[in-house]
């Protein structure tokens, strides 16, 4: 058997031991499925060495010897602080001193924690920039004007001013936002009947996302399936088994 | 001795919201399963924001090097790998140089050079220039830690990856990855006209907030995400986006119609920009895109179908209750 | 200290050439007294234990919030010297940058060391003990050593500089064609067959329990149409045909708005995208709040209490 054989046979066999579990829970699932884990474990093993301590941690502990002439990085010695913090983690599993694994989980967390500060302003700046559009409308005309066959300079005019239409688009948009918000923020009761019309339409407004999401979801994990299904049958069956494809 | 009852038969209302879980396992499994086997091309529209992604990879100067993270793995082959597959024959087409770096997963590194191995090889089985590591692309391995990796990027991107080594050829020492073509000119990431992130979670969250206003931003995210991650393209935050199965076909689509293009009759259209944008007519361009849409279509069908079953057994039940 | 952040390549008491006998003492020094800090923290009374925790998270998110605040040196060369004050803590800040995300990278790395420890530990008590899923243990064991030993094995080729280039297939031996086969051929499909499972729970469950019994399932469900139809090429273009055939003529015009992909489009960038865009705004807000709470230990959580 050649080894691209094997290899597709024993993936499509992995892949249908995985799906006899949607009959019933069985010996032969579980199996596979304690390979993945096993697989996946031994990666990251290998991984966290080979891609990431070894080059951001080892090398620069105990510097790295240049070849062909060049010159060698010095160690830097205090690194090795590290290996002593980070394996304090695992006192996690003792009962006496599991608070000493609070101290680098802690670290990370207060490192985290800190860069919120510079990342609120990137990440919802532009957002909020984005949300404030006009509402007045500047133009004569409730639709865009068509701009095929335009002057450039009459395009322009077109693209500077603000329709009924688009007015009424922006309008939407900020109400949604508003109105999503203060489903959120107004949490507590309202006597206020406009307030709590907002609240009411934010949840609406919200199923319109969740609804979008739920589509977009809904294409992404079918794809998987369909990904799938195009290894077993196409992939192993029919381009490499009965060797039909191109 | 008691006699045993015999249950009521059930009404077409309950017949319609009783379909066995397995019979709907099967029916999905054909549905998926069938279409595969033939090859189908669909009409398909691109979006804007696919669009927008293309015109954008398309524009980069020939030569020119970009960052990719790269944090998918076959579990999301489905959208990411034709995603991926996509840009990359685009990048080595016009000879971009490029950079990967992984943060959500420790497998995301090896996918992502297993699926440049395949594109180079596809490339080099047309009598192409493959792409070699180190002349053309180089890795720049797995961090743990998304946040700080980003942000380091983001201040010094020479000391963010200090230390990083690849092996320039056969023969030769692992050497600093910045001595490479591919880096040796790059000082802070403003000097790199992109950074994309090909993704299956929410690293680019973490990008857009460390990264926006440094340099350009696009991403290709599967299609879980795509909702959320239209928000950053809607504010500006994003050059470009592609999302899911849909993005990628698109992408292909793009890659033999090109944008605006032929002038006078254009297959796509950019509305927000008239320049043409030819594309590689008559080239390999068609992947995981165009092998899945037929399928994804029969699929979401027959969840659509399932749907409007279910509520039509609803509605009938509870007239019939009412009666 | 900046000689430290700032990786300074020429001799500093904070690195040493490599290989030396003076790096390995002072190593094994620092080794040694991080070490005995440890163990003093085991024998420290219970009273120091919630200030440790809160110095050090603090501390950690001591740096970013200064390196935000502080100004930074501008239009920086390689050689400038500060001057002054400002500018000395400003390109000290600027330097520690990437060692201080180096910190969250090493530590996060030997923290995803816990799960497969917790896993290796777990298991390994069961083959030992003959638990009744021993077998399916000592399965999950053997992946681990099977994994870690060829996949070290293939990544000591690749690195080394001798040898055929392992970037053709020709060229592979024995290991790194078993490591391609646990990964590529196992690990990677099994991950994809793992999320593939869920496609067919989504059916099911939307089968069974999703109906239209409000106002706000109604609507979900309309978007949801509306966007999986979206999704569908060959179903817009028949929908998008039937409103070019009614409108009759090739310039755009009003009936272009009822086409399915124009629905779509506005219902995306009206009504989806602001309605997102506010369930972040809320997130924002909350996580703004939580980072603060948690940089200054006031949140009960399991790290501080």
């Amino acid at each position: 058997m050649n080894y691209p054989l094997f290899k597709l046979t024993l993936g499509v066999i992995a892949t249908v031991g995985l799906y006899t579990v949607l009959w019933k829970e069985n010996k032969f699932y579980r199996f596979w499925e304690h390979a993945f884990l096993g697989l996946a474990a031994g990666w990251s093993l290998v991984a966290l060495w080979t891609e990431s301590l070894k080059s951001v941690w080892w090398d620069k502990m105990v510097g790295v010897t240049a070849e062909g002439g060049g010159v060698d990085t010095p160690g830097f010695w205090p690194y090795v602080l590290l290996l002593p913090i980070g394996l304090m983690g695992y006192f996690v599993f003792s009962k006496k001193h599991n608070w000493l694994s609070r101290v680098p989980i802690g670290i990370i967390i207060g490192l985290w924690s800190g860069q919120q500060v510079q990342v609120w302003w990137n990440r919802y700046g532009p957002q909020i920039n984005g949300t404030l559009k006009p509402i007045l409308p500047t133009g004569d005309g409730f639709f865009v004007p068509d701009t095929t066959g335009m002057t450039p300079e009459e395009a322009a005019a077109v693209a500077g001013n603000l329709y009924v239409s688009q007015a009424i688009t922006n309008l939407i948009f900020i109400a949604t936002v508003l109105c999503v918000l203060s489903y959120f923020l107004f949490s507590f009761d309202f006597k206020n009947r406009f307030i709590r019309g907002m609240t009411v339409s934010g949840r609406w407004l919200l199923m319109v996302g969740f609804g979008a999401i739920f589509g977009s979801t809904v294409m992404m994990r079918f794809t998987l399936l369909i990904d799938r299904m195009y290894f077993v049958w196409i992939e192993w069956l029919r381009d490499t088994v009965l060797r039909i494809g191109g | 001795m008691e006699t045993p009852v015999t249950p009521p038969a059930m009404g077409f209302a309950e017949k319609l919201m009783s379909v066995k879980r397995h019979t709907l396992y099967l029916l999905l499994i054909v549905a998926t399963s069938v279409p595969t086997f033939f090859s189908i091309t669909l009409p398909n529209k691109p979006d804007q924001p696919s669009i927008d992604f293309f015109t954008t990879v398309m524009a980069l100067p020939e030569g020119s090097t970009i960052l990719i993270e790269t944090d998918w793995t076959k579990s999301t082959r489905g959208d990411s790998m034709g995603q991926m597959q996509a840009l990359l024959r685009i990048l080595m087409r016009h000879n971009i140089k490029f950079a990967i770096y992984s943060t959500a997963d420790p497998a995301a590194p090896q996918v992502a050079r297993d699926t440049i191995g395949r594109v180079s090889e596809e490339r080099r089985a047309k009598g192409e220039r493959p792409y070699v590591r180190w002349e053309d692309w180089v890795d720049l391995g797995y961090f743990p830690n998304s946040e700080a990796t980003n942000n380091a990027i983001a201040t010094n991107i020479r000391k963010a990856f200090a230390g990083k080594t690849e092996v320039p050829g056969v023969g030769q020492p692992a050497t600093d990855v910045f001595r490479s073509p591919v880096l040796s000119h790059i000082q802070k990431v403003g000097d790199m006209p992109l950074l994309l992130v090909v993704t299956a979670s929410k690293t680019f969250d973490i990008i857009v907030e460390r990264l926006y206003g440094k340099v350009p931003l696009a991403a290709m995210v599967t299609g879980v995400m795509g909702p959320e991650s239209t928000v950053y393209y809607a504010s500006g935050q994003m050059v470009g986006l592609c999302v899911g199965l849909k993005g990628a076909l698109d992408i292909e689509r793009m890659m033999e119609s090109g944008v605006n293009n032929p002038p006078d009759k254009p297959v796509v259209v950019n509305k927000k920009n008239p320049e043409v944008v030819p594309g590689f007519p008559g080239d390999d361009n068609e992947g995981n895109g165009k092998a899945y849409y037929p399928t994804l279509h029969l699929a979401l069908t027959l969840m659509i179908l399932a749907v409007i079953i279910g509520n039509i057994g609803m509605v009938l039940t509870r007239k019939g209750a009412k009666s | 200290m900046n000689g430290f952040f700032a990786q300074v390549i020429p001799p500093s008491p904070f690195n040493a050439p490599n290989g030396s006998a003076e790096l390995w003492t002072r190593l094994v020094i620092a080794l040694l007294l991080g070490v005995a800090a440890v163990v003093a923290l085991m024998k420290a009374p219970v009273s120091v234990r919630k200030p440790v925790v809160a110095v050090s998270t603090f501390c950690a998110g001591l740096y970013w919030v200064v390196f935000f605040l502080w100004p930074r040196p501008v239009n920086r060369l390689p050689g400038d010297m500060p001057s002054g004050l400002v500018d000395g803590v400003g390109f000290w800040l600027e330097d520690a940058n990437p060692i201080v995300g180096n910190l969250s990278n090493v530590l996060s790395a030997f923290l995803l060391g816990l799960g497969i420890y917790s896993l290796l530990r777990i298991h390994g008590m069961r083959v030992i003990k003959g638990h009744k899923d021993a077998f399916f243990s000592a399965v999950l064991l053997l992946g681990i050593l099977a994994m870690g030993v060829f996949g070290y094995w293939d990544w000591l080729d690749k690195m080394s500089p001798t040898g055929p280039s392992l970037a053709l297939e020709a060229n592979w031996a024995f290991q790194n064609r078993v490591r391609d086969f646990l990964f590529d051929g196992l690990l990677q499909e099994m991950d994809a067959g793992m999320f593939s499972l869920i496609a067919f729970y989504i059916l099911s469950a939307a089968y069974r329990a999703f109906r239209i019994r409000s106002i706000e399932a109604t609507l979900l469900l309309a978007t949801a149409f509306i966007v999986m139809l979206s999704f569908m090429g060959l179903v817009t273009g028949l929908l998008d045909g039937v409103i070019d055939g009614i409108k009759g003529t090739a310039d755009p015009g009003f009936l272009d708005n009822f086409k399915l992909t124009e629905i779509a489009k506005w219902l995306r960038a009206t009504v989806e995208t602001p309605s997102l865009r506010g369930i972040d705004f809320g997130i924002g807000i909350g996580a703004l709040a939580m980072g603060l709470r948690l940089w200054l230990s006031l949140e009960k959580t399991a790290v501080s209490s």
